[in-house]
Parts: C-alpha cells; structure tokens; sequence
C-alpha cells in the first residue's frame, strides 16, 4: 500500500458520512456539494467536510475527533490545519466533535487510543484543509478573471502572484463554497512546511493555567443535580438493602436509591449528598469477584507448565536451548494496575423520554452512545455524547462504565445529574491492566549470540474483555445482532480460536532476529475487568523481553549494548536507535555507585531506546537519569514529542517502581494514593530526549516510550548489585530480595 | 459565614465542616480549585489560606472565616495581567492534561513568596506534595526557576532609585 493509497482511504474516512457521499458522488449525486453551499448561504461560512469551516470573520474552526488529555491533539490538529491552509496559528480556534458519525475514525469507532492522534489525523486533517484552500483559490480567480495557477496562499490571503492583488479567506467563504469540492487536494511538500516540524507552543496553555480550562467535572447545566455514588466493596457488589431514612432527611437530598453498580446520594449540592454519604446503611451482595485473591493466583499460575498456545514457533527453541552453552529460565511477574488519572471518574446526564445527553470526560464517545443506549433500552441514535477537557485517561476513559452510572441515575432523577467519583471509587472499581505472567528460557551460543529463547506469556485477555465493544464499530448492526456477535466472539476468544495479541504485543512480533523462537499463550481469567492501560501489552511486554536479553547478555558475558547490536537485524531502525541513545548517554562511562541499564522497545510503531542511570540510597531504588532516542517518524510539534516521551517515563516509573493493585479476598487493597504511589517531583529523574530525524509518516508517541524503562531500571539494578528483579514493582521486589 | 476568596466576600450558608473545595467549586462557582484524592494526598485542590498553601478538600471551611482565602482564579492581576508563576508555566510549555496544575501553581507561588531563589531541593520539599500523573515535573522544575528569575528581575527594577525627571532643575 502506497502512501497515496492510504491517504485517499484516510481521507474518506476522516470525512466520514460526508466523505461517503463524495464517494456516493463520483457515481453520480451532488449531495455533499449541496450541503456545503447550502451552509455557507446560511452561514456565510465555508465548511467543506466535518473538520475545517473557513469563517466569513477569515478565523478557522477546527473540529477535534479526538479527546484531548495532554496528549496535545488540539494542538497538532489546529497545526496540521492551518499548515495546509496558509493562515497564522492564532486564527485557529477548536472544539471537540460530538459523537456523530462523521467522526467515527477510528475502525468506525470514535475513539482515542492506541497513541494514534498524530497517526490518523496527518494526512486527513491536512486533505481537509487543503481542500479548502483549493476552494478558496479557485474563488479569487473566479473574482479577477485569472487563472487558478497563478494564485497562491499565504498567511490568510490569496494572492494573484503577476498583479500582486490579494483577497482575504474571509471574503471568498461564500463563493468558495459554491465551487466542486476537490478530489485530490495537492498537499504541501515537507519542505515547503512552515509550521509542522517546527511548532512550539500548544493552543491551550492560558486556559490550563489560570483555572479556566472546563474539564467534565466543570461541567454545569441548568437545573443540575449532584450524585455521590457509593460502589460495594467487592467489584459488582449489588445492594441488597438500603436504609437512607435519616441521609434522606438532611438537607439538599433529592434522592438516594440503588442502581445497577452502586448506590447514589442526589442532592442539589455535591457537598450536601457526600456529607449524607456516612449515614447511608448498604448491605451488598457478594459482588462477582468474590475470593478473588491476586497472592494465590499468582501463585497458581508459577505452578504452570511452560507449555501455552503457539503464537510464534521459529526453528526449534527447545533443542537449541537444550545445547546452548549457557542457560536460563525466568519467571517474569507484574501486577494488576490501575490508571488513576487525576481527574476520578465523572459524568454528566440527562436523560429526557427516550433522549439521552451525556457530558463526559471520555476517551471513546460512540463506546459511550452504544453502552449506555444498551443499558437503556434505546438506540445508539438516541444518545448524543459531549466529550469535555479530561484530566488524564490513560486509557480507563475508553470504558463507558461510569457514563452507564451517570445515565442510570439521571433517569430516575429526571433532571441533568452530575455524578462524581471518590478517588476510592476510582481506584478500586476495576478495568485494570491485567497481573500478567511470562515463563523465559533461553540459552546461548559458545560465540555469545542467543541460541533460542522460548517465552509462555500467561494472562487475563484484554481481548476478551473488549469483546463488547466490537460489534459497536459495525455499522448498522441491530442490537439483537450485536449481543450474538459480542457473545460468539468470546467463545471464539475463550476457547483460543482467535488468539489475544496483546498477551504477547511486543515480544511474537518483535524485531529481534531470534533464529529459534518460541512464543505460547496461556488465557486465564477472573471475573474482574481488565482494559487497556498506556502501552496495553507493552508495557509488561517491554519488560518481558529486554530483561531476558540483558540475562542473555549477562549470561553470554558480552556488553548489553553490543549483545542487543548483535541480535538486531544490522540495517534496521532499532540498530540506529540503540546507537543514538548509547551516544548521548555515553554508554561506556561509568559513575561509581551508579548502575547503568539499558532496554528498547517498540510499540505503535514508534521505536525508543532508554539508558537509566540508577542508585540505590537506603534500600530506596533512586533513578537519577534517563537518556532517551526516538524514532517517531515525521514530527509535527518537537516539544509534545518531548513531553509524551517524558510523560511516558515518568508513569512508567510510578509503576515499575512502586504501583501494584492486590486483591484480599475480592476486596482491592489500594484505595488512594497513599498505598498507590505515583512517582513525585522529588524523585522524578532528569530526562534528556534525542529525537531521529525522520521523513515517514508520523507513528504513535503517547505510549512508546513508556515500554523501555521497566527494563532500563531493572537492567540497571542488575548491573549495580547483580541482583536480577523480574517481578514489578520492582522496589518490592528489592525489598524481598532484602528481606 | 462570611468568606473572603480573591478580594470579594461571600456569603455561605453550609455546615462549618464542609470541606472547602466544594464551597469554593459550587458556592463561588471558581472550578479551577481540583478535587482529585479527598484526602490531602494528591495537592489539586492546593488554595491559599493567608498566603499558605492549603488542601482545600480537607479544610473545614469553618476554620477560613475571618482570613483571605486565594485561588487560581484570584492569581492574576485585576487587569487579567498573568503572575510570573503562570507566565513561567505557559513559557516552558508545563501542562500537558492540566487538571493538576491549578494546585500546582499555588504551591509553587506560596514557595516563591517565601524564598526567592529556591534551590532544587527547596522546590522538592514543597512540591513533592503535588501529584501529576502527566508527568510535567521536570517543566514545572524549570517553571519555577524561570519564574524566580523573572520576580527577582521585577523586584531589582523597582528597587532600582529613580532620577525624577525633574531633579536637574
């Protein structure tokens, strides 16, 4: 597939119900085009497709399909546009989309995740834009009798380049609105960008720092309510009975009853229904992971044979590890972990007849429409969702269990409802990345290079668990249809017909030339909901797969630098990464009392290389730096890039330092961020980022760097103390080794 | 009870124990003061009480009669004129989701009222008490030292002798 290819299917899909009709136009029907004109007479604007309307004010509106959570989408897209259209950065304003079917980009889902915002919007934002442009162009030369040719764009303006006269966007809305929309719009070549590559500054930075910025819990509607929601102590722990005589007396309570998922205090004020909140008596049921005890399951599952469902098998792992010159085996470990954004689960609701408006702080909008529609009894059509500002996601927004909640309640309240979260609540209420398990062997060869390694990855199926969520992504599909399709796939899944890929992302696909490679699966499973979290497989993955090559290193007693060279295919991206990082952090000095480690991965197609330097001060694992080289492809904004890969690193730490979710008997122990500790400032490493210059289309950044430093740290204890960590976190797992 | 938040006074009728947080969110309509743990552990909802940095969503609001409570929104200037702290935090691009760094900036403001040239460790002892799950540390690091810098500068120029215009006659 050609990259002409791909941006024309892209386009199409970036524009949607529109785009189809244009489809649905070279066969023969002009109803885009109608619309377009039809608009701009209303309006006087020029609104091409679903995502850029030139305004007769000469500003631009972007529309965002994306949910923006730091990650900086309304920046790059606000960048790609006004790249493409030729007008000053700061004429662009944005909003994000609604749940329309326009905007279901992503598999027909409208959704954010997989660290494709950059990825999916670079060419369909920049066509949409430059079709404008092309509109606008043929306008002005329509307007002076001249020729299309001779005009060209800059900074707002069309300008007939032999007589130098110029006409501002704003006074050719109309006209261009009346001319056929392009089919192919000619796109800038990179060197002739003025901004992509080279914008600095993000479009919302006043708004985040002087209070302004309005995230879901901002939101206010006429007439609104306030939910507590009080959730059972075992995951999906139902009331039995409630008894809220007195909480109902005290002032500003509205309501408190029951729901599917929990008990709700509504009252005019949040304050009032979370002061009513200790004088509700709730008897649970035994929710649906009763027993449910992380200790004992992984104890159950280090007793497992090393034999799984192949996913992988290359030469013969086993017989070449059996005459390997040096052995090892491994059990790698990591726990359940929650995502803990700082802004906790919220939701704003009101349900009207059959009509449902959601406000959210949501990473999947259309996942939202289909599972509170389902919950309902209505159609997808029926609910119209708002996605809000949201402080982190990380993933966990990409579930609709909370907006469920929220439409739950507003339908018994029958006013808009705004349901908050405790921090409890949402750190105990499930969709974690799974506790995952990987038994390694591996051996190698007199000469020091890897003989074969065999790698059974065993865990819960994030796979299974999103099941649901396909049959939302088909259009059309009547929801009778959907639960046989929902609930076929999972037999499919459970009885391992079709394999979950992110149980062993990252290590089946990896770019390692292992000559003799074996990779198994072993589903397990509980009944507490696992979800993607930032990197999904990867980022236990990562850890999987360059700690064994470090114990291969070690185990070779070859340099871990040059062991992962000699193991890399020798021209690849990986090689180049690798030696980027190892320049810039100086691979070869060494502090006293410092360990250095070293660990790649890649994952959304993005390849990264870490070095992390790390001590150990009274038994307290300190990572003092890491040195990172990117290869992202094309980048639109360096500074994002940077943030995103430190951002990564810096999460990545709180969890391959500290952060773990158990279970005792179905109850989560860790309840806030006391017992969840995210790494703070004062332990936060200095990070020094190269970036590789690169001309590819743009690969994902949100998540990839995030992979490498569970292994990096870990590499670099080994290094420092010759104790080798395979279990996460890994300052627990020194302090058993300490015990 | 009568509050005093950003120079206004208002009027509250609420228990005495009702944290803070929620009267600054739904009695003064000022949403940039976050909730984000409800226990002092996380410093999204850090106002100042009398210039000392505060977790709102543990403070009585019985006990902040009678001072000057300020919040994000009562951080600049009343010509909308940004504090050096959040000029600092726009120039090194900190925020990235931004729901923490409303606390974040007050924390860092009540540091700088108090020492004007912190030293890295300074700036850790006080902000290790603020969470960000972005992971903006190393910017907000920067942030504060640039705004140090610039309320330096800005205190050095006024403190700088003026010739009156008029002295040579």
């Amino acid at each position: 597939v050609n990259e002409t290819e791909i941006s024309r299917r892209g386009f199409l899909n970036a524009l949607g119900v529109a785009g189809l009709l244009s489809l649905g136009c070279e066969i023969g029907c002009g109803g885009v085009r109608a619309s377009v004109i039809r608009r701009a007479d209303q309006t006087g604007d020029l609104s091409p497709n679903a995502f850029v309307t030139v305004k007769k004010d000469g500003r631009v509106q972007v529309a965002i399909d994306k949910a923006e959570f730091g990650q900086g989408v309304a920046t790059m897209y606000s960048t790609l546009v006004a790249e493409e259209l030729d007008v000053p950065f700061d004429r662009i304003d944005f909003h994000f989309a609604d749940s329309l079917p326009e905007y279901r980009t992503s598999l027909n889902i409208q959704l954010t995740g997989g660290s494709s915002s950059t990825r999916e919007g670079y060419l369909p934002l920049r066509l949409a834009a430059a079709s404008a442009r092309e509109m606008l162009v043929v306008a002005a030369a329509g307007e002076w009798g001249a020729l299309p040719s001779d005009c060209k764009t800059d900074a707002g303006f069309v300008i007939h380049e032999p007589t130098k006269r110029k006409l501002g966007y704003g006074s050719l809305t109309i006209k261009a609105a009346h001319q056929p929309i392009p089919e192919k719009p000619k796109l800038k070549a990179p060197s002739q960008f003025k901004l992509i590559g080279k914008q600095g500054k993000r479009v919302d930075l006043r708004q985040k720092v002087d209070g302004s910025a309005r995230f879901g819990i901002d939101v206010v509607i006429p007439n609104m309510v306030r939910a507590y929601v009080i959730h059972g102590p075992v995951f999906g722990a139902q009331a039995k009975s409630v008894r809220a005589d007195v909480a109902k007396k005290m002032r500003g309570i509205i309501d408190v009853f029951a729901f599917p998922g929990g008990v709700a205090i509504v009252a005019e004020k949040y304050w009032q229904a979370r002061a009513a909140a200790p004088f509700v008596d709730i008897a649970w049921d035994d929710g649906e992971v009763e027993g449910l005890d992380t200790e004992t399951m992984r104890k159950a599952v280090r007793a497992y044979s090393d034999d799984g469902d192949s996913v992988r098998n290359d030469g013969n792992a086993d017989k070449a590890i059996t005459h390997s010159t040096a052995k090892i085996t491994a059990i790698y470990e990591g726990p359940f972990l929650a995502h803990a954004p700082m802004e906790p689960q919220n939701c704003t609701a009101l349900v009207t007849g059959n009509k449902v408006e959601i406000w959210a702080p949501c990473q999947a909008p259309s996942l939202v429409q289909s599972y509170v529609a389902h919950a309902l009894g209505i159609s997808d059509d029926d609910v119209l969702v708002h996605t809000t500002l949201m402080g982190g996601a990380f993933g966990r927004r990409i579930l609709a269990d909370f907006a469920v909640q929220a439409a739950h309640i507003a339908k018994r309240i029958q006013r808009p409802v705004q349901m908050i979260w405790t921090r409890e609540s949402d750190m105990t209420q499930g969709f974690y990345r799974p506790q995952l398990t990987a038994k390694m062997r591996g051996g190698v060869t007199a000469d020091g290079r890897v003989a074969g390694v065999a790698i059974h990855s065993i865990g819960q199926s994030i796979l299974l668990d999103s099941a649901s969520a396909v049959p939302a992504a088909i259009p059309g599909v009547p929801r009778g249809i959907q639960s046989v399709i929902t609930s076929s796939l999972k037999a499919l899944i459970a009885s391992d017909t079709i394999t979950d890929m992110f149980t062993t992302e990252g290590i089946s696909d990896t770019v390692y030339a292992i000559e003799n490679f074996d990779v198994s699966v072993t589903p397990i499973n509980t009944n507490l909901p696992v979800a993607s979290w930032r990197s999904v497989g990867h980022s236990f993955n990562g850890f999987v797969m360059e700690s064994t090559i470090d114990e291969l290193a070690h185990a070779a007693k070859i340099d871990p630098l040059e062991f992962r060279r000699r193991t890399l295919p020798s021209s690849s991206r990986a090689h180049r990464v690798l030696d980027a990082v190892a320049a810039l952090a100086k691979w070869g000095a060494r502090t006293p009392g410092i360990g250095r480690g070293i660990a790649r991965h890649e994952s959304f197609e993005t390849e990264v290389a870490e070095i992390a330097d790390v001590e150990i001060v009274n038994g307290r694992i300190k990572v003092r730096r890491v040195f990172v080289a990117v290869d992202c492809g094309t980048v639109v904004n360096p500074d994002i890039v940077r943030a995103q890969v430190e951002g990564a690193i810096i999460f990545g730490l709180s969890a391959a330092l500290d952060q773990e979710i158990t279970l005792t008997n179905g109850v989560v122990m860790q309840k806030n961020f006391d017992a969840y500790p995210p790494l703070r400032m004062h332990e936060s490493p200095e990070i020094t980022v190269q970036i590789i210059a690169s001309e590819k289309p743009p690969t994902g950044i949100g998540e990839p760097a995030l992979p490498p430093i569970g292994p990096a740290v870990a590499n670099a204890i080994f290094e420092l103390t010759g104790i080798r960590l395979r279990r996460l976190p890994l300052q627990r797992a020194w302090n058993e080794a300490h015990a | 009870m009568k509050l005093q938040i950003n120079e206004k006074f208002l009027e509250i009728d609420a228990p005495e124990d009702t944290p803070l947080l929620w009267i600054l969110r739904e009695e003064a309509g000022l949403t940039g003061t976050k909730f984000g743990c409800g226990r002092a552990l996380c410093g999204a909802c850090t106002v100042h009480v009398n210039g000392d940095p505060k977790r709102s969503c543990v403070l009585a609001v019985g006990d902040c009669v009678g001072k000057k409570i300020t919040t994000i929104e009562g951080l600049p200037a009343p010509d909308g004129t940004l504090h050096p702290v959040q000029e600092a935090w726009i120039a090194e691009n900190v925020p990235q989701c931004g729901y923490c760094q409303s606390g974040q900036i007050m924390s860092a403001t009540a540091l700088l009222a108090k020492r004007r040239a912190p030293t890295d460790a300074e700036i850790d002892a006080v902000m290790s008490a603020n969470i960000c799950r972005c992971g903006t540390y190393p910017r907000i690091r920067a942030a504060i030292h640039r705004a140090a810098q610039t309320m330096r500068d800005q205190e050095q120029a006024h403190e700088t002798p003026q010739v009156p215009a008029d002295s040579a006659k």
